[in-house]
C-alpha cells in the first residue's frame, strides 16, 4: 500500500513539472518584423529593403498597364474568368468603374506599398546613427533613389485617379494628409523628384546596394539622377510646362538618336518562385482564358509599312501585333491581332527609355521651336521605317502627329489613355461597342475614405 | 491474491442471481454491483408505488426497510438499466445492474473532469449516440454525421470532392474574421481540424486578383477521425455550456467519446459495405441550334457546330467529366472484451472510395486500440490510441484566373470542341480554352496524404472515500501528431503548361506538415452529500496546451523530362510557415444538487496564451447555471402524464483567439532578378489585441409526458460577441490594406426546438421521430471602424459587408437601388430555419430510418452561371426567365447585369433533402441455427444512401458550396465546384 502511495506520489511530481506557470511569447516566426530596423541597420539589411523596392513597384503593374491599355482602346483584355476587363474598363451596357474592384484598387495599394516600403527606409534612416555602418554621401545616395521611386510610384497612382486626385502625404500612416488636387499632386510629386535629385547630386560614386540588371548604366548615384530627370521631364509635361520639360531633358539620358531607342532603366521578371513574371505576357495564339487582342483601328490607322505595328521585312521581326491563326470572340468584341509587345515571361518592361524621351523632346519643342520637333518626330519615324513627316508644321498638326507616334512607339506601355487624355480628345477614342464608353479617370478607391 | 479477489467476485456474482434466502423482518439490504463487478454508488433504491426511498452509499450497499411485504424494490441509477425486483421476505438483496445501452445519452458535460444526469442540466446540450451517427449509413466523414440531427448546427460541405471539406458553425456567427469552427476534443485530446493548402494557386493563380483566401479547398483533417469508432459525441454550442474550455471555446465544442471494452467475453463484429456514389444534379448542355452559334461564336463555330451534329461527334463534356459512378468500398472490424481489471477495444477499418470524377478519390485505414485498467479499486487508467492513415485525390478545381481548373474549362467548352484523346493518349489542345479538362483530368495529380497518431490517457485516483464525500484525481494528456504531405503535379504536357502556350513547362507543388499537439490537465474534484440529500461537487484543476505545426511548401518549375521531384526543375521556391501556440489556465466549479429540485452551478476558467498580446495576462471566463426540475417537488404523481418538467437558465463567457501573426507587422521575402528583397506584408499587426469574447445567455425548459415517450425541449440564446478582431481595411495609402483590430460587437439571437415522441410501441413495431428546428439572427450591434466590404468578389459580383445594425451576413453589391451606402442589400447568407426530421421505423426484424433535413432560405453568391454566359455556354442561356422585360435570355441577361447591378448572381440557397436513409434486416443467433457452430450472435444487412432525395431551386449543382472552404462566415460563394453527389451502400454486419 505504501509503494502505492510513493508510486503515486512520484506521478503527481512528475505531472507537476509539466505544468509551467509561463507561457513563451513568441516573435512572429515566419516573417522580418519592421521594428527589428530601427536600431542597428546594417548593409546587409539595407540592400534587401530596397531590394523589397524593386520587388513592389512590380506589383500589380499588370493590372495598371490593362487600366490604360484597355480604356486608352489600345488593346482589349480578355479574361473568361474575369468580365470585368471587358464590361467596366470598356463602359459595356451600364457598367461603370467600381471604386471597391482589382482594377483600381490592387494597383493604386501596391503603387503605396512600395511609397511604404520606402517611407519606412527613409524613417530608418533618419532615427538612427548610421555612421558606423554608412558614409554621409551612401545615405543620400538611398535618400535620392527612394524618392525618385516615391514620386514615380505615386505619378502611376495619379495617372489612374487623374482629376480626382491622389494623397502624396503619406509617411505618417496614423495622419494621412488629404487627398490633393491633380495639379497639386503633380507638384508634389515634381518635389520628391527634385529632392530626390539634390541628394543623389551629392551621393559620391556608389549606391551601398546593388540594383537589378534592368537599371545596368543607371546603377550609381550620378547616372541614376539622369534616370531621375527623365522622370521629372515626364511630370512636367504632364504639368504642361514644356520650358521645365526641356530643362529636364537636358540633364537626363535623352540621346537624340534613332538607333538608340531602348536606352533607360527597367523592371526585371523572372521565373523564380519568389520573383513575379512579365504579366504583360501573353503566348501568340491565347485563348480567351486571358489574352490581349488589339483594338482594330491600331491596325487600320497604321502608316503602311510601320516597322512598329508590321514587323520589319528586312530583318524579320515581328511587329506589335501579330496576326492571330484564328480570331478570337468574348463578349461581343472580335479581333484577330495578339498584341505580342513582350515576347516571354522573363521580358523586362520600361519604367522610362529615350524613345519616350525624344517625343517628349519633340512635344516640348512644338511651341517654341517646331523645327526641333520635326527632326526630333522624324527619328521616331525613320525608326520605324516611314519617311519623314511631310505635313503641316503649324502647332495643332504637329501635336497630331507627336500624339500619333507617341501612340504607335509607346504601344501598351500605359501612355495612350494619358496622352489623349491630357490632350482634352477621350472623345476620339474608338467604341467597339455601340453601349461602351469612355472613361476619363478613376474613382479613389472605397476604403480610402476622405 | 489477485486470483482470489476474481474468484471471490465471481462467487458474489454467482450468488446474487440466486432466489432469495428467508429471513425475518420488513429490512432489505444488500449490495449493487454492475455487470463488470464493480459495485455501484448512490443507485436509488425505491420501494415501488411508494416514495419510501433510500440510496446506495459510496460501496454500493443499502439498506431499506420496506412498509410492506410482499412488495417491489425499483434500482435505478444513472447509466444502468433500472432494475425491478420483487421482494416477499425480509432478505439480503443483492443486485446486479446492467449497463444501460442509452447510458451515455443521459449524461452531459459540465465540468473538465464531471459530468452530469441530462434530467439536471442547466443547457441544451446536444448528444448524438453511435446509432445516430452511423446506425442509417455510414457518412463520408464524422463531419458528415451532424447533418440536420440536432438543432443549432449549420453543417456545410465546401466542395463534392472525396474526402471531406466541411464546416460546422454552432448557433450562428461566432466570430467575423477569427475561427468559427469548433473546437474538437477526442477522449480529452485537443484535435487539429486544418485545411491546409496544397499550394495550387501556383498554377490556378486563384489569389490573382486579389483574394487572399486559400481557394484550393483541401481536405479539414476532422475527416481522419472513423465514424465507427465513437461511441457518443456532445455538442456544447455556445459559451453558456463551453465556457469551461475558455479562450477556444468561442465557437463550440463537440466533445467526442470512442466506444470501449466491456469485461465478458470477447465480441466482434464485422461490417462489409459496397456502393458507388454519383452526381446529385448536374446541368446539362445549353440548347444549342446553328442560328445560336453563329450568333454566339460566328460562322466557323456554326460550320463545325453543324459538321459535328451530322456526324453524331457531339460531346457532353459535363457528363463526360462528372458522370462517372465512383465504388465505395468500406470496411470495419472490432473486437471488445476483456477482464475485470483491464479491458479492451480494437478496431480497424479502411475506406476506398471513388470520386465522380476520374482519378479523385479518398482512402483511409484507421487502427484504434482502446484501453482501460484497473490497478487498483481506487486507482483507474485509459488509453485511447489511433494511428490512421488517409490519402485523397481531389482533382483541380474552384476559381482560378488562369483558365486551367476543370471547373472553369468546362465553361468555354462547346460540345463539338475535339478534345478526346487520341489512339495514343494524346490529348488536342482546347480551340477555346488554356486547358483541356479531360487533359487535365487525366493527367494532373492533387494529392494530399496523411499519417496521423492520436493518443490520450487519463489516470483517475480516489484520494479518499468517506461516508458522504470524496476526493477524486484526474490526471489526463494527449497527443495528437501527424505529417501531412500534399503532391500537386502538373506534367508539361498538360497544354497549359507548354512554353509554346506560355506554360511553365511542368509544375510541381509538394507540400509537408508536421503538426504536433499537446494538452495537460489535472483536476481534484471532491464530492460531499448532506444527509438531507444535498449534493455539493467542487472541482479544481490547471490545464495547458501546446500546439506547433511546420509546413514547408516546395513549388517547382520547368521540370526536367518527366521527373516530379522538386529538385528537377529549372526554378524552385520554398515557403515555410511555422505556427505555435501555448496556451495554460485554470479551471475551479462548485455544483450543488438540492435534492435533484434545484441544480446550481458556479465555475471560472482563466486563461493565458502566447497568441495574447499580454502573454501572460489571464483572460477570465466565469459561467453560472441553474436548473429547477419541477416535477421533483411532488406536484405531479409517479407515473402521471409528466415524467419531466425542467426550467433552467445558463450564463457563460468564452473567448477566441486573435489569429496567429494579428500581434505582427512584418515584411515578406521576395526577389527581384535573382535580388532578394523584403516587402511590407500589408497587414498592420497590433501588438495590444486581445481575445474576441463571446457571452452567451440560455434559457429553456424540458417537458417529458407519458414516461419519456413524448420529450419536448425548448431553448433561446442571446449570445453577444465583443471585441471583435477585425481586420479592419486601412486607406491603401498607409502602405497596409487591412490591420488587425478589436472594434465591435456582434449579436446572436436564436431559438431552438426539439421533439421526440414514439407514437406506436408494441412487441412487433416501433416508431421513434425526432424533429427539431432551430433558427438564429445575427446582428452587428457595435462597429468602431468604418462599414466594410469582405469576403467574394468586389461589389460589381455581390459581396459581404459588415455594417452596425445589420445581419453580419449580408450581400450586398452595386444595384440599381442602393442604399445611403452606395450598396443595395441582394440577400443574407444566414438561414431563416433549419429544421430536421428523423423517423425511425422497426418491423420485426426490419429496421426502416431515414433522416430529411430541410435548409429555409440562406443566400449563395453563385458565379458559376455567369462564367458559363460569359463563353456563351450556358445551360439555360436561350431559357427566358430572369429578364423582367421578358426579352433576354438568362445567359444575355445576367451578362447586361454585369457592372450594373448584383442582384441576378445572389441567389437562394435553400433545400429539403433526405439526407440519410437506411433499411436493414437482422438475422438474430436463434433464426442462424447452427451456423458455424452457433457462434454467430447476429448477422445484420441492409441497404442505405445519402442525399438520395434533393430539392432546391438553385442554378448550380448544389446550393452547399463554398469556394472559399470553411474557415469563415463569408462562405457560400460559387465558382465552379466540384459537385455534389449522393451515395448508395449496401451492408453486411457480422457480430460473432
Amino acid at each position: 500500500m505504501k509503494k502505492q502511495i510513493y508510486k503515486i506520489l512520484f506521478l503527481l511530481a512528475v505531472a507537476g513539472t509539466l505544468f509551467s506557470c509561463d507561457v513563451e511569447e513568441f516573435s512572429d516566426l515566419n516573417n522580418p518584423e519592421v521594428d527589428a530596423f530601427n536600431e542597428n541597420l546594417t548593409r546587409g539589411d539595407l540592400q534587401d529593403l530596397v531590394g523589397g523596392i524593386l520587388y513592389s513597384s512590380r506589383v500589380r503593374l499588370g493590372t495598371y498597364y490593362d487600366d490604360c491599355g484597355v480604356i486608352g482602346r489600345e488593346y482589349w483584355r480578355f479574361s473568361s474568368s474575369d468580365p470585368r476587363f471587358t464590361s467596366d474598363l470598356l463602359g459595356g451596357e451600364n457598367a461603370v468603374l467600381d471604386n471597391n474592384t482589382f482594377y483600381i484598387t490592387n494597383p493604386w495599394a501596391a503603387r503605396y506599398r512600395t511609397v511604404k516600403n520606402a517611407n519606412l527606409i527613409l524613417g530608418f534612416l533618419d532615427s538612427q546613427d548610421l555612421s558606423a555602418q554608412f558614409s554621409n554621401a551612401e545615405v543620400a545616395a538611398t535618400r535620392g533613389l527612394l524618392q525618385t521611386f516615391i514620386g514615380y510610384e505615386l505619378l502611376l497612382n495619379l495617372n489612374l485617379t487623374n482629376e480626382n486626385g491622389i494623397r502624396t502625404d503619406v509617411a505618417d500612416a496614423d495622419n494621412l494628409g488629404p487627398i490633393v488636387s491633380r495639379t497639386q499632386a503633380l507638384a508634389d510629386i515634381r518635389n520628391f523628384l527634385v529632392a530626390g535629385a539634390e541628394n543623389l547630386a551629392n551621393g559620391g560614386p556608389e549606391f551601398p546596394f546593388v540594383l537589378s540588371s534592368g537599371f545596368e548604366g543607371f546603377n550609381t548615384p550620378s547616372s541614376f539622377l539622369q534616370a531621375n530627370k527623365a522622370i521629372s521631364a515626364r511630370v512636367a509635361a504632364y504639368q504642361g510646362d514644356m520650358a521645365a520639360v526641356r530643362t529636364f531633358l537636358d540633364d537626363s539620358f535623352l540621346n537624340l538618336s534613332s538607333s538608340d531607342l531602348n536606352t533607360g532603366i527597367y523592371h526585371n521578371f523572372s521565373l523564380n518562385a519568389t520573383d513575379i513574371a512579365n504579366p504583360m505576357f501573353f503566348p501568340l495564339g491565347a485563348t480567351t482564358a486571358g489574352a490581349r487582342i488589339m483594338e482594330p483601328n491600331f491596325l487600320a490607322d497604321a502608316e503602311a509599312g510601320d516597322f512598329r505595328v508590321f514587323g520589319n521585312p528586312e530583318l524579320n521581326t515581328l511587329g506589335k501585333v501579330v496576326e492571330r491563326e484564328s480570331e478570337i470572340t468574348l463578349d461581343g468584341l472580335t479581333g484577330n491581332y495578339d498584341v505580342f509587345v513582350y515576347p516571354s515571361q522573363e521580358s523586362s518592361i520600361p519604367i522610362i527609355r529615350n524613345e519616350e524621351l525624344i517625343l517628349l523632346y519633340a512635344e516640348a519643342n512644338i511651341n517654341s521651336n517646331p523645327g526641333e520637333a520635326i527632326a526630333a518626330l522624324n527619328l521616331i519615324r525613320e525608326s520605324a521605317g516611314l519617311d519623314p513627316y511631310t505635313g503641316d508644321t503649324d502647332a495643332a498638326a504637329l501635336t497630331d502627329e507627336m500624339l500619333n507616334q507617341r501612340r504607335y512607339s509607346l504601344y501598351a506601355e500605359g501612355h495612350r489613355w494619358i496622352d489623349v487624355r491630357r490632350y482634352g480628345r477621350l472623345d476620339e477614342l474608338p467604341l467597339a461597342r455601340p453601349e461602351d464608353d469612355v472613361f476619363s479617370q478613376f474613382p479613389i478607391p472605397l476604403t480610402e475614405g476622405n | 491474491m489477485k486470483q482470489n479477489n476474481f474468484y471471490r467476485r465471481r462467487l458474489l456474482l454467482f450468488l446474487f442471481l440466486l432466489p432469495c434466502f428467508v429471513f425475518a423482518q420488513n429490512t432489505i439490504s444488500g449490495k449493487v454491483t454492475s455487470e463488470s463487478g464493480e459495485t455501484v454508488p448512490f443507485v436509488n433504491v425505491i420501494e415501488k408505488g411508494t416514495t419510501n426511498g433510500t440510496t446506495t452509499d459510496i460501496d454500493g450497499n443499502y439498506s431499506i426497510e420496506m412498509s410492506t411485504l410482499p412488495g417491489t424494490l425499483v434500482f435505478s441509477s444513472l447509466g444502468f438499466t433500472t432494475v425491478e425486483q420483487a421482494v416477499s421476505i425480509s432478505e439480503t438483496l443483492n443486485i446486479t445492474m446492467g449497463e444501460s445501452a442509452q447510458a451515455l445519452d443521459e449524461v452531459v458535460i459540465t465540468g473538465l473532469a464531471t459530468s452530469i444526469e441530462r434530467t439536471n442540466s442547466a443547457n441544451a446540450v446536444a448528444s448524438l449516440s453511435a446509432e445516430d451517427l452511423v446506425g442509417k449509413t455510414p457518412p463520408p466523414t464524422l463531419d458528415g454525421a451532424l447533418y440536420g440531427k440536432f438543432a443549432g448546427a449549420v453543417v456545410n460541405q465546401n466542395s463534392g470532392a472525396p474526402g471531406g471539406g466541411l464546416s460546422v458553425k454552432l448557433r450562428g456567427a461566432t466570430s467575423l474574421q477569427g475561427n468559427v469552427q469548433p473546437l474538437y476534443i477526442i477522449d480529452g485530446v485537443y484535435l487539429d481540424n486544418s485545411s491546409l493548402s496544397a499550394g495550387l494557386n501556383a498554377v490556378s493563380a486563384a489569389a490573382a486578383g486579389g483574394s487572399a483566401s486559400n481557394q484550393d479547398n483541401p481536405t479539414n483533417r476532422i475527416a481522419d477521425i472513423n465514424p465507427e469508432d465513437i461511441a457518443n459525441i456532445e455538442i456544447l454550442k455556445g459559451a453558456s455550456a463551453a465556457a469551461i474550455y475558455g479562450s477556444r471555446a468561442a465557437a463550440g465544442v463537440i466533445i467526442i467519446t470512442t466506444k470501449r471494452g466491456k469485461a465478458g467475453e470477447t465480441k466482434y463484429k464485422f461490417s462489409q459495405s459496397v456502393g458507388w456514389t454519383e452526381a446529385i444534379n448536374l446541368l446539362g448542355v445549353r440548347d444549342y441550334t446553328r442560328q445560336r452559334v453563329l450568333d454566339t461564336f460566328g460562322e466557323d463555330a456554326a460550320n463545325d457546330f453543324v459538321n459535328a451534329q451530322n456526324n453524331g461527334t457531339l460531346v457532353d463534356y459535363e457528363d463526360e467529366i462528372f458522370g462517372e459512378k465512383g465504388f465505395i468500398r468500406l470496411t470495419n472490424f472490432n473486437m471488445s472484451g476483456g477482464s475485470l481489471k483491464t479491458k479492451y477495444y480494437a478496431g480497424v477499418s479502411h475506406n476506398n472510395e471513388e470520386g465522380i470524377v476520374r482519378n479523385t478519390g479518398y482512402e483511409k485505414t484507421s487502427l484504434r486500440l482502446n484501453l482501460d485498467h484497473k490497478a487498483k479499486d481506487w486507482l483507474k487508467f485509459n488509453l485511447s490510441s489511433n494511428y490512421i492513415y488517409s490519402s485523397s485525390d481531389r482533382g483541380f478545381f474552384n476559381n482560378d484566373n488562369s483558365g486551367t481548373t476543370i471547373g472553369v474549362a468546362l465553361t468555354a467548352t462547346r460540345p463539338w470542341d475535339g478534345l478526346l484523346a487520341d489512339g495514343n493518349g494524346n490529348y488536342p489542345d482546347h480551340p477555346n480554352n488554356s486547358s483541356n479538362p479531360l487533359q487535365t483530368r487525366d493527367l494532373v495529380t492533387n494529392n494530399e496524404r496523411v499519417n496521423r497518431f492520436i493518443m490520450g490517457g487519463t489516470m483517475n485516483l480516489d484520494f479518499y472515500r468517506g461516508e458522504n464525500s470524496n476526493l477524486e484525481l484526474v490526471l489526463r494528456g494527449g497527443l495528437d501528431m501527424y505529417g501531412q504531405q500534399s503532391r500537386a503535379i502538373f506534367p508539361k504536357a498538360l497544354q497549359f503548361q507548354k512554353p509554346s502556350n506560355g506554360g511553365l513547362n511542368g509544375v510541381s507543388v509538394q507540400g509537408d506538415t508536421q503538426n504536433k499537439n499537446y494538452n495537460l490537465s489535472a483536476f481534484l474534484v471532491h464530492n460531499y452529500f448532506t444527509d438531507s440529500d444535498i449534493n455539493f461537487r467542487t472541482q479544481a484543476g490547471l490545464t495547458n496546451e501546446r500546439f506547433d505545426r511546420d509546413t514547408k511548401l516546395v513549388t517547382a518549375t520547368g521540370l526536367v523530362a518527366s521527373e516530379t521531384n522538386v529538385d528537377q526543375a529549372a526554378n524552385t521556391g520554398v515557403v515555410q510557415t511555422r505556427v505555435k501556440q501555448e496556451d495554460a489556465g485554470f479551471f475551479a466549479q462548485e455544483e450543488v444538487n438540492f435534492q435533484d429540485k434545484f441544480i446550481a452551478t458556479v465555475g471560472i476558467r482563466g486563461d493565458k496564451s502566447s497568441n495574447n498580446g499580454d502573454a501572460n495576462a489571464y483572460n477570465y471566463y466565469p459561467k453560472g447555471s441553474l436548473a429547477v426540475n419541477l416535477n421533483e417537488f411532488g406536484f405531479w404523481n409517479e407515473g402521471g402524464t409528466w415524467s419531466q418538467f425542467k426550467l433552467r437558465a445558463a450564463y457563460g463567457e468564452a473567448g477566441n483567439f486573435p489569429p496567429f501573426g494579428a500581434l505582427f507587422t512584418s515584411y515578406g521575402a521576395f526577389s527581384t532578378d535573382g535580388l532578394l528583397g523584403i516587402s511590407l506584408r500589408g497587414v498592420r499587426g497590433d501588438k495590444e489585441i486581445n481575445s474576441e469574447r463571446q457571452k452567451e445567455l440560455e434559457f429553456g425548459t424540458d417537458l417529458g409526458f407519458f414516461n419519456g415517450r413524448l420529450d419536448f425541449s425548448a431553448t433561446y440564446y442571446i449570445k453577444t460577441v465583443d471585441d471583435l478582431i477585425l481586420q479592419s481595411q486601412l486607406p491603401p495609402s498607409t502602405g497596409f490594406t487591412t490591420e488587425f483590430v478589436n472594434a465591435g460587437e456582434l449579436q446572436n439571437k436564436g431559438i431552438e426546438l426539439s421533439l421526440n415522441a414514439t407514437p406506436i410501441v408494441n412487441d412487433n413495431f416501433e416508431w421513434n421521430i425526432g424533429v427539431n428546428w432551430f433558427k438564429n439572427k445575427s446582428e452587428i450591434t457595435r462597429l468602431d471602424v468604418e462599414p466594410f466590404n469582405v469576403g467574394a468578389f468586389g461589389a460589381t459580383l455581390g459581396t459581404y459587408r459588415i455594417e452596425e445594425g445589420s445581419s453580419a451576413t449580408q450581400i450586398v453589391g452595386i444595384g440599381p437601388n442602393p442604399g445611403p451606402n452606395g450598396f443595395q442589400v441582394f440577400g443574407d447568407a444566414e438561414p431563416d430555419f433549419q429544421m430536421g426530421v428523423n423517423n425511425n421505423l422497426r418491423w420485426k426484424n426490419i429496421d426502416l430510418s431515414f433522416l430529411w433535413q430541410w435548409k429555409s432560405g440562406g443566400d449563395n453568391i453563385n458565379l458559376t452561371a455567369l462564367l458559363t454566359d460569359l463563353n456563351g455556354t450556358s445551360h439555360d442561356y436561350d431559357t427566358i426567365d430572369l429578364d423582367p422585360e421578358g426579352q433576354l435570355g438568362n445567359g444575355p441577361y445576367r451578362v447586361s447585369q454585369l457592372g450594373s447591378s448584383a442582384e441576378v448572381f445572389v441567389e437562394d440557397a435553400s433545400y429539403v433533402r433526405l439526407r440519410e436513409i437506411g433499411l436493414y434486416y437482422t438475422l438474430e443467433s436463434k433464426m442462424l441455427g447452427n451456423v458455424i457452430g452457433g457462434a454467430i450472435d447476429s448477422v445484420r444487412i441492409g441497404l442505405s444512401g445519402t442525399n438520395v432525395l434533393n430539392f432546391f431551386d438553385y442554378n448550380s449543382y448544389d446550393p452547399e458550396v463554398s469556394n472559399f472552404g470553411g474557415g469563415t462566415i463569408f462562405t457560400g460563394v460559387e465558382v465552379t465546384p466540384f459537385p455534389s453527389s449522393k451515395r448508395y451502400l449496401f451492408h453486411l454486419g457480422v457480430n460473432f
